[in-house]
């Protein structure tokens, strides 16, 4: 293959129109759209990031894409299977890690892994699996015993279990040191680099211009905008006019966001 | 019920948790062992002779002779002193009763008028003392007979059909043993339940392809289990150590503990499935747990109830484990014998279960 003609990007993710209808905290009777008429068009084989400030509605995105969360309307779609008619087909392909990562008390990360292999209906080899995380040893460890970046990875080595063709991760790198960071970067890269798809939702602008292809940026519900991280600086950041260098994507995101604090 | 493969396989991985909880289950062992031993006590205290103080102010040989009968009985503990003292005594709980013989305590037995012997009592006993004063006025009545030399007109023969003794302990066991079923199974999935959801596992679980029910059976497969685990414990307790006796047989009393145990697992689902905090679904789960410890018969029968109370009584969940298990324990009686109860048990069953499997909704139930 011709490195400077990349063979035509195939969507593996579709959505259009998605809408999330929830009631309004301060007026329970009124509703108001947290995910608003969303339409992404997500590549085989791509990192794909949505950013957004908190409430935004980039968690509850994913949650309707994993078929944890009712879709109120439109449509999503991943690798052809529709995921409200069936949700159990598309739990079947996908690996999800989510915010909050405690596990049942008491079981060693090869049981839990044991277990969620189980869930799957498939037998998998711990060792192989926390290998792969850089978790070498810890098979008898509880999670408990974990620092944050462990546990992050141990996470994501549970969402490998099913060989999944599209990974999640919900904000992997919130509360990680540097050095955890940038080893859940290489991580995922690495996962990357087989083929999987991995989307991801982060605050971490550097995180999204590094390492995301393209990017999705959210807010009050909706996609503000779209494109790879270059387009996007070009396209968006406030320009600097004599300036060679355009900012970086963190003015891009105020730039689209506004300066007003969130939640 | 057929259970698949993966439902064991996860029942099995349950199981493990439980088991490893070491703290919970001899934490939830604890209070019934406790309870049982102090019932155990309590009952046996009945047996304990009655403290009788006797002032005896004559000096004849009648006098002497009478105290001596009222020695030589098992039922009195006969302390002699003089009446300020034993009035003392009797003031700070020492002696029940404190019994003076007159001065002129000797007289003709043919006399025509009685010698008054007064009784000193402490009337803040009345519950005792009601129990105390017949016992003493047939010794009495027994020792007049013995002075006058008449044989006694009647004499009643004890004959027990149940030809058994049957101890406030006896009658207690299988109530106690139902009611800690119900609190272990109601804290065993409901509690759990709401753990779960609050850790965020349920919602982890629930991005896997596992079905709802394949859960629910699997957390009750491995509850039972521990349950059944932890009242054979108590039970071998009661019986070696408390010298219970199960007549009836085993099997259909175990058959009953799990039944028992498949109601109030259903029951605590519900409960898991409406509560979404852990200090809502303790509240919840006291107003399940307290009418039910009350009014099922644990402590007393159903029958000394108020007759209103009665009917509705009988018709909780614990009533019928509690009246099933306590049918096989204290008579003997068969699973066919015992088949009211048993469609009582199988009607809380199917409503629990079929209570469960509505309100456990994997979306609600998650997040």
């Amino acid at each position: 293959m011709n490195p400077m003609e990349p063979a035509a990007p195939e969507p593996i993710i579709q959505v259009h129109g998605l809408s999330k209808r929830y009631p309004q905290p301060d007026n329970r009777k009124a509703n108001f759209l947290a995910v608003d008429a969303v339409s992404l068009s997500i590549n085989q084989g791509e990192i794909f990031g949505i950013l957004g400030p908190n409430g935004a509605g980039k968690t509850t995105t994913l949650e309707m894409l994993e078929g944890l969360n009712d879709i109120d309307g439109g449509s999503a779609s991943i690798a052809g299977i529709d995921v409200a008619s069936s949700p159990f087909k598309v739990k079947g392909i996908i690996g999800v890690q989510l915010q909050a990562n405690e596990y049942f008390d008491h079981l060693s990360l090869a049981e839990l892994l044991h277990l969620f292999a189980a869930l799957y209906n498939r037998s998998i080899e711990p060792s192989e699996l926390l290998a792969k995380v850089n978790l070498t040893d810890k098979e008898k460890a509880k999670p408990a015993q974990l620092s944050g970046g462990q546990k992050q990875r141990f996470s994501i080595a549970c969402a490998l279990v099913n060989e999944p063709l599209v990974l999640f991760l919900d904000e992997p790198t919130t509360g990680l040191d540097p050095q955890a960071k940038r080893n859940l970067w290489d991580l995922v890269r690495e996962l990357n680099s087989s083929g999987m798809t991995i989307v991801l939702t982060t605050h971490n602008m550097e995180e999204a211009e590094i390492l995301c292809h393209r990017l999705a940026i959210m807010d009050h519900g909706k996609v503000i905008a779209e494109g790879n991280p270059s387009e996007l600086i070009l396209a968006h950041a406030p320009e600097p006019p004599e300036m060679p260098t355009h900012g970086n994507l963190e003015d891009v995101f105020l730039a689209l966001t506004g300066h007003e604090l969130r939640e | 019920m057929i259970v698949s493969s993966l439902q064991l396989q996860l029942a099995w991985v349950f199981l493990k948790i439980f088991l490893r909880d070491r703290q919970s289950i001899f934490f939830s062992l604890f209070f019934p062992i406790i309870f049982m031993t102090v019932f155990g006590f309590v009952s046996d205290s009945d047996q304990e002779s009655i403290s009788l103080g006797i002032a005896n102010a004559d000096e004849s040989s009648m006098a002497a002779d009478f105290v001596e009968q009222l020695r030589a009985d098992s039922l009195f503990e006969v302390t002699l002193d003089s009446e300020s003292n034993l009035r003392t005594q009797l003031e700070a709980g020492d002696q029940t009763l404190v019994l003076i013989l007159p001065v002129n305590f000797e007289v003709d037995p043919d006399a025509a008028e009685s010698t008054a012997l007064r009784l000193l009592v402490d009337a803040a006993q009345v519950r005792q003392l009601a129990l105390i004063l017949p016992v003493l006025e047939q010794k009495l009545l027994a020792i007049e007979r013995q002075f006058r030399g008449i044989a006694p007109m009647f004499s009643l023969q004890v004959e027990d059909v149940q030809a058994r003794s049957q101890r406030y302990l006896d009658f207690l066991l299988p109530g106690l043993l139902a009611f800690t079923l119900m609190q272990l199974s109601i804290a065993g999935s409901g509690f759990n339940i709401v753990e779960y959801r609050r850790k965020g596992i349920l919602k982890r679980l629930f991005v896997t392809p596992i079905r709802p029910r394949d859960f629910i059976t699997a957390i009750v497969l491995a509850r039972t289990a521990i349950v059944l685990l932890q009242l054979t414990v108590l039970i071998v307790f009661a019986v070696t150590v408390l010298g219970i006796s199960i007549i009836g047989s085993f099997s259909a009393f175990y058959f009953v503990v799990v039944l028992g145990t498949f109601i109030f697992l259903n029951l605590g689902f519900c409960l898991g499935s409406l509560a979404k905090t852990q200090q809502a679904v303790m509240a919840v789960g006291n107003i399940v747990i307290f009418p039910q410890i009350f009014l099922s018969g644990v402590f007393y029968p159903i029958e000394s109830m108020p007759e209103f109370i009665q009917p509705i009584a009988a018709a909780l969940p614990l009533s019928f484990v509690a009246t099933g298990l306590r049918d096989i324990a204290n008579e003997g009686a068969s699973l066919f014998a015992i088949t009211p109860s048993l469609i009582g048990m199988a009607v809380w069953f199917v409503l629990g279960f079929v209570l469960a499997t509505r309100l456990f909704v994997w979306k609600e139930v998650a997040n």
